[in-house]
């Protein structure tokens, strides 16, 4: 059966979608796309959700959008953990590029935890992580740092966890 | 994120991306992709609708026991309940960088 194919300009409107093809358009192919084999079933698998809707705990630093703001081509860099028992009530969102409300009355909008639970308890996924992840995402002119530190210290961090798949999310 | 996603990978962890974006695929070469025409901040589906949220989330676990080659792009058959100029996704304030550009004349 043919997939039929995403618009993936659907919701942006004509701005952002100029501005997105061209910088697409602009950018170097990728050399070469890694891949690591998934070698055990989804129902014997520990997953962790990772989104970049600028999410933090109540009690750890929330992401910087006084810095954003005051410089409008940076973004905050920094991860940060979010516990999987986390609800709307448990979290700071912190984004500037999206309407965060949707969000902040129901977390799993854009982090699904209460839903990973459910399939997890339905015997679907072998396991939730004990925390999942949050970035955000915009990264203005230089996304150096998020790839070449918060990148790797979140798969350290996975990796210590025993996470076995991550679901990935850009909001 | 697609730059994670590929550490992330190399570190050994096999993920997926659900992307709405997803033709950043072209320049950034994510290990494995599921695309959805979901509205920004809400790629899983609308507050307080567990149906479609659980829906989202199994099809891009799916991705991983179907993707067999490096930069599988998945489609994935969702359609948001509301019609994109019904569709309020933008931040309250336009963002920094969108007013920096329109301080500079960036935006034609």
């Amino acid at each position: 059966m043919t997939q039929q194919q995403v618009d993936a300009f659907r919701f942006t409107g004509k701005f952002i979608k100029k501005i997105i093809s061209e910088a697409i358009e602009r950018a170097p192919a990728p050399a070469e796309i890694p891949w690591t084999p998934v070698t055990l079933p989804l129902a014997e698998a520990r997953v962790a959700l990772l989104t970049t809707a600028g999410i933090s705990m109540h009690g750890d630093p929330p992401f910087d959008m006084a810095g954003e703001r005051n410089n409008p081509t940076w973004g905050d860099p920094s991860w940060r953990r979010i516990h999987r028992d986390a609800d709307s009530t448990a979290v700071a969102v912190n984004h500037l590029h999206i309407d965060t409300r949707y969000i902040e009355r129901d977390i799993n909008v854009a982090l699904p935890l209460r839903r990973l639970e459910e399939l997890v308890a339905e015997g679907v996924v072998g396991a939730a992580a004990a925390t999942h992840y949050s970035i955000m995402g915009f990264q203005g002119a230089d996304s150096s740092t998020l790839e070449n530190v918060s990148g790797p210290e979140i798969a350290a961090a996975m990796r210590r966890d025993g996470v076995d798949l991550a679901l990935l999310v850009p909001v | 994120m697609g730059l994670v996603a590929r550490q992330i990978e190399r570190a050994g962890i096999p993920t997926v991306t659900l992307n709405m974006l997803w033709e950043f695929q072209r320049a950034v070469g994510m290990p494995r992709v599921a695309a959805i025409a979901h509205p920004f901040g809400r790629p899983f589906g609308e507050v307080n609708d567990a149906a479609t949220q659980r829906a989202v989330l199994r099809a891009s676990l799916a991705v991983f026991e179907t993707a067999e080659v490096a930069g599988h792009v998945e489609h994935l058959n969702f359609v948001w309940h509301e019609e994109p100029r019904e569709t309020r996704w933008h931040p309250l304030q336009p963002a920094p960088i969108i007013a920096h550009m329109k301080a500079h004349g960036l935006l034609g």
